[in-house]
């Protein structure tokens, strides 16, 4: 249900505009099919670069035979598009961690600045906005497809610190958006408001038992205010219940109480932002998300795979290293295990109040700063596509020959109708949009 | 209703008795025709059958006729001469002179004067619910109450910030340590301390605290190429993260919401990487209602604050209509606004519950703290302890719930906060003890709760007399909010609270910068604090002083010989020249057109503020137009030709005199003796509320009658209670207003004992009834 029919449901409610601001943190109730089938993008990262070998497909088109890395997504062949031969030729100021990061999604160099990394020029912030804040602003500049927050930055394992190399999404140039690690704040964004409607449900009672006893301290000439009072605390009880009527299509998830953001609860983190992720979208909140494990040089100790490594530092070692390579090969299948438990959640989930499921209308974008991490080449960026609703031919392996990634992402604009010339550094833009369809 | 015509009885009876006629009166039955022996009813039935068409039986008004009811402050004798000249309308001089005094005798008896309103409508002290300020307040000063340090006074100490220098940009290795008074710094392509910095870069960290004036929001920015992180009254989360410097982008900008007359802490840190080519750092604010400025050394101190919670929720307006801020009426936007802030302090709680609370979350003695921590949550919030039965309703009932502990804690809150306890005044006024005192004195006086002396002082029953409640005042007046509040009614009574734009026409004002307005407003502020907190406290200096503050930017502007760069100092200026605030360039430029002075404005101000006189609204709308005029006349030629007309003149001829009074002042405030190629003439006849002629010529003889006034001294007196109490003062007893006065003129117009004064009178009035003294 779009936001006129719940503004008109509001005023058959017969509640005055005046309640509105109050009321807004109401999800959309999802009561009629959307005029267009719904669109929505996830882009996952995962950091350090792969392990070329135990990725790529061999094969090209649709028959094709899923690498190790790839195994945990056996069940979603079909509704995958593999992408090689894509490439971040993104140049300038920044090292290649960097500039794998902060113009993996912007498709744009990065201004000059003061962070050091490497032997590179120091760089700063991107200059110019994200692919997934370009969609989420052409969602929401149109009333049909406008949602309470448009988009959702999920992160899992990502530290505090700010820097190109932790920052992907940008809403403009130098405006990085620090995605939010913590579940329990996620849920706080996501359901805080509703959870202080009941709150404030539960006390009205007492605070209209309250005017009463204090009515008769006071002088007959001095309860005409406290009257008024009255009257206001109980019109506040009906909004509040009528309110409270118009139920959350799903309600929150129960999270795990007490899991802090720590390096050994990754695993636990990763599965409560996932499921607070498809919550929001089932309740209609965002149409895109974001959801970025760790940060591009990072060193999670996988602990949970008998890994105690720091990714970062395993991915520097040579392709000879034989344990190092098996290592990186299980740290990319747990991201790819990630990935499938998103998609399976998506696949199972029926979407809401329109045709199907949940994955026939989200299409995920899973991809990594390097191609390789020893080499940190920008060629050869693990790409990979899962779901639908943009309108390409999934279940393929596809090749390219060194195209820019400003074709992908202008393909992802015109997957959803936003029809843009270029995007990110127009130089990188000739050809236009891959041909995914 | 039997009460009031009692009232009107006896009054009427001691005005008889004034006459010498009450025997008479007493024993006449009231059938006969009194007409002839009692001036009053023939004043009545003179009234009802000449001017009651028109001004209606009680002199309301009459829609249509003459709508405004007949209220006003001209003495008798003026009342006399008008009627005689002018009325009834339709026939003016048809009265006689004996039938005109008694006329004017019944109108200004019955329902006209000052003491007649008062008795029709007798005053009282009414239920209020918290203004915005307080409000605010009250709720940063509940919360500070549970942390340690925040919002106290630091000692005295230099200006400026702590400066704490590193070599590298990693703040580890210290190399110095000194007070800035500014961060205005550009140390080019060199460090700070070239001898010891090293070329790995270099990092500095200043850290203090930060006094702020006025409440609203305050805009910070960092220019710097560099790395920095801007913290304030917040130490966790920074206000600015400019830690990666990215491109030309050198300026960071960020706002937060202060209140006045309150210090907060602040840090900013600054770091050069070793591949920057230079570094320079400038530290600006934005006051509300300012221009952007390096922040001045006298708002920077070293010493480290707790941070202060500030509400952010938007409250709409009070209602000021009768001249003070007050809570008597309540909207939907203002419930909602309650709601929308409860929540807001429900969620800053819970966010710092263990700070709070002193306890950790699942630790086993959690619940307890957490209720332990309602309970004086909530007492304070209602600024009284808890019955028993209260405690049942506000703190354990929630916690016998399925619920965790902090969500009970949360509802506990939100019901603190949005029951009428926490939300009125005054609701135990029917019972008054030693809290209700309490209260009433730190709303007074700070416009806040009690703290926790005051609180103890009514625990253990010490505020039962005027020389305890008193002594709780003296030193209550030391504290920040009450300098807050007493600087608050003085820009109410200056009416500088809602200047907006003070720009000029820059073309005849060049150099009238944003700059300069903003100077001016800190030389108003400095000269009104110095005379209110000076010993002495002498209302008469604020009239009659010729100093001014200013800084070198000013005394420039102002042909001022002084040097004194950034610091604002003291200067003596000719006495003929400057006579206290009513010559402040500040207000003269604030009561004047883009162009011109405005005498109509400056002197509608000191009719009403000054000399204490009341006026109606124009009848008319008549707006100044400069081009209306022959350019070569001067602005008071103007004035008197504008304002000629019969209908004007009867407010115009009190304004205009007094307004022309500071003709000697430009549209900046400048002094001038020219009006084009004219001499200024700054002389008028002044009709006082007697009907007495006053001769002034220039600003400082308009000081010098409010000073000598009695009405002038009364009406300062009465616009301070009214800020203070906030409640009208006639509902303190009609003799309280001059018993106020004549304490105020024998205590040598000594402004804090005037404030003491009011604020124990006000905080020990009962109504009508008998003081409870419950001693437990």
């Amino acid at each position: 249900m779009n936001s006129i029919r719940r503004r008109d449901f509001v005023r058959a409610l017969g509640l005055s505009a005046a309640s509105l601001p109050f009321l807004i943190g109401l999800p959309s109730l999802g009561l009629a099919a959307p005029a267009r089938p719904r669109q929505r993008l996830i882009v996952m990262f995962s950091p350090n670069g792969t392990i070329p070998d135990a990725y790529w497909p061999n094969e090209e088109g649709p028959d094709f035979q899923l690498k190790e890395i790839m195994t945990p997504l056996a069940p979603y062949r079909d509704r995958m598009l593999v992408l090689r031969g894509v490439s971040n030729k993104v140049r300038g100021d920044g090292d290649n961690h960097m500039r794998g990061m902060s113009c993996l999604l912007t498709g744009i160099e990065l201004f000059p600045g003061n962070i050091q990394g490497g032997s590179h020029t120091p760089a700063g912030w991107a200059s110019g906005i994200s692919i997934d804040q370009e969609l989420k602003n052409y969602f929401q500049s149109r009333e049909e497809t406008r949602t309470r927050f448009g988009s959702l930055e999920f992160g899992v394992g990502v530290n505090d610190k700010a820097d190109p190399w932790t920052r992907m999404s940008y809403a403009g140039p130098n405006k990085p958006i620090a995605p939010i690690s913590d579940p329990y704040q996620m849920y706080q964004k996501l359901y805080g408001q509703l959870r202080d409607k009941e709150s404030l449900q539960s006390i009205l009672d007492d605070v209209r038992e309250d005017l009463k006893k204090v009515r008769k301290l006071i002088s007959a000439e001095d309860r005409r205010l406290l009257e008024e009072h009255e009257a206001l605390v109980r019109q506040m009880e009906r909004e509040v219940a009528s309110a409270r009527q118009q139920p959350l299509r799903v309600n929150p998830p129960v999270l795990d109480e007490g899991v802090a953001d720590q390096n050994d609860n990754v695993p636990r983190l990763s599965r409560m932002q996932i499921d607070l992720l498809i919550n929001s979208f089932v309740n209609d909140m965002a149409r895109v998300a974001t959801l970025q494990y760790t940060k591009s040089v990072g060193m999670a100790k996988m602990n949970w795979l008998n890994i105690s490594d720091g990714h970062h530092f395993l991915s520097h070692e040579p392709d000879k290293n034989d344990e190092a390579v098996s290592k990186l090969t299980k740290i990319n299948q747990w991201f790819c295990g990630e990935l499938s438990y998103l998609v399976g959640r998506l696949a199972s989930t029926p979407e809401p109040g329109g045709e199907g499921k949940m994955l026939d209308h989200t299409l995920i974008v899973w991809t990594n700063e390097l191609g390789k991490g020893n080499s940190h080449t920008l060629d050869n960026i693990p790409f990979l596509l899962a779901g639908g609703g943009f309108g390409f031919k999934m279940g393929r392996s596809l090749r390219f020959d060194k195209v820019a990634h400003n074709r992908l992402h202008l393909a992802l604009a015109h997957g959803v109708g936003h029809r843009l010339e270029t995007f990110g550094k127009p130089a990188l833009c000739e050809g236009g949009p891959l041909n995914l369809s | 209703m039997i009460r009031f015509f009692l009232r009107e009885a006896l009054a009427e009876s001691r005005r008889m008795l004034a006459g010498g006629l009450w025997v008479s009166c007493l024993l006449l039955p009231p059938a006969l025709s009194l007409a002839q022996t009692n001036p009053d009813l023939a004043g009545r039935e003179l009234y009802r059958r000449e001017c009651a068409r028109c001004h209606g039986r009680a002199g309301q008004g009459v829609k249509g006729k003459y709508d405004d009811a007949l209220h006003g402050d001209w003495s008798l004798e003026k009342l006399i001469r008008y009627i005689g000249k002018s009325m009834p309308d339709d026939e003016p001089g048809k009265l006689s002179a004996s039938d005109t005094e008694a006329v004017a005798r019944y109108i200004n008896d019955a329902f006209y004067s000052r003491e007649a309103r008062a008795r029709n409508h007798p005053a009282r002290v009414e239920l209020v619910r918290l203004t915005n300020r307080q409000y605010l307040n009250t709720v940063a000063d509940l919360l500070n109450g549970f942390l340690e340090g925040a919002g106290q006074k630091t000692e005295e100490s230099q200006p400026g910030l702590l400066g704490t220098y590193y070599n590298g940009r990693g703040f580890r290795n210290k190399i110095a340590e000194r007070t800035d008074r500014q961060i205005q710094f550009d140390f080019g392509t060199n460090a700070p301390f070239p001898d010891k910095t090293g070329t790995n870069g270099f990092s500095i960290q200043w850290t203090g605290s930060i006094q702020v004036e006025r409440t609203g929001d305050y805009e910070f920015s960092v220019l710097t190429p560099n790395g920095t992180r801007l913290w304030v009254n917040d130490e966790q989360k920074p206000l600015i993260d400019g830690s990666v410097s990215s491109g030309d982008f050198s300026q960071h900008k960020a706002s937060v919401r202060l209140l006045g007359s309150r210090r907060y802490p602040l840090r900013l840190e600054l770091f050069k990487a070793p591949k920057d080519p230079k570094a320079s750092v400038v530290l600006q604010w934005k006051p509300p209602r300012g221009s952007a400025e390096s922040i001045p050394a006298r708002s920077l101190r070293p010493q480290h604050i707790a941070s202060t919670f500030v509400v952010t929720t938007p409250f709409p307006p009070d209602d000021s209509s009768v001249g003070y801020e007050r809570g008597t009426s309540v909207s939907k936007a203002w419930d909602e606004a309650t709601t929308q802030a409860a929540v807001e302090v429900a969620g800053y709680v819970l966010s710092h519950l263990d700070a709070l609370s002193r306890s950790k979350a699942g630790a086993t003695n959690r619940m307890a703290r957490l209720q332990a921590f309602g309970e004086e949550f909530v007492a304070a919030a209602f600024r009284r302890p808890l019955t028993p039965a209260q405690q049942r309703t506000y703190i354990t009932q929630h916690f016998k719930r399925p619920l965790k502990p902090e969500e009970s804690l949360r509802r506990i809150i939100l019901l603190a906060l949005k029951s009428p306890r926490f939300l009125y005044l005054g609701l135990d006024g029917m019972q008054r003890d030693d809290f209700e005192v309490a209260s009433r004195l730190s709303f007074g006086l700070w416009d806040s709760m009690p703290d926790t002396a005051l609180f103890q002082a009514a625990r253990a029953n010490h505020l039962q007399t005027a020389e305890e409640v008193s002594r709780q005042a003296r030193r209550m007046l030391a504290d920040g909010r009450a300098r807050a509040k007493v600087r608050h009614f003085l820009h109410q009574w200056l009416q500088v609270e809602h200047v907006e734009d003070l720009a000029k026409d820059t073309s005849l004002y060049p150099g009238f910068t944003p700059e300069i307005i903003s100077d001016l407003r800190t030389s108003l502020d400095l000269f009104l604090d110095d005379v209110v907190w000076s010993p002495a406290s002498d209302y008469r200096r604020l009239l009659l002083e010729d100093d001014l503050y200013v800084n070198q930017r000013l005394a420039d502007f102002y042909g001022i010989s002084t040097n004194t760069a950034e610091q604002f100092v003291k200067v003596s200026l000719d006495p003929k020249q400057r006579s206290g605030v009513i010559t402040h360039p500040y207000l003269l430029a604030a009561f004047s057109y883009q162009k011109s002075s405005s005498p109509i404005h400056r002197g509608v101000f000191l009719t009403r503020n000054i000399v204490g006189r009341a006026l109606k609204p124009p009848p008319m709308a008549v707006a100044f137009k400069e081009a209306d005029f022959d350019p070569t006349m001067t602005m008071r030629e103007k004035v008197a030709e504008l304002t000629r007309p019969q209908a004007c003149q009867t407010c115009h001829s009190v304004i205009n005199p007094l307004g022309f009074s500071l003709e000697h002042y430009d549209a900046v405030g400048r002094f001038r003796i020219r009006d084009g190629q004219r001499l200024i003439d700054a002389s008028g006849d002044y009709t006082t509320d007697d009907g007495l002629v006053v001769k002034l010529n220039g600003a400082r003889d308009v000081a010098e009658f409010a000073v000598g006034s009695e009405h002038a001294q009364e009406a300062f007196v009465e616009q301070l209670f009214h800020q203070l109490v906030k409640q009208p003062v006639l509902a303190y007893g009609p003799e309280r207003l001059e018993q106020f006065r004549r304490a105020f003129v024998q205590s040598g117009f000594n402004m804090q004992q005037l404030i003491v004064d009011i604020v124990t009178v006000a905080a020990l009035h009962h109504e009508g009834r008998p003081m409870a003294r419950k001693r437990s």
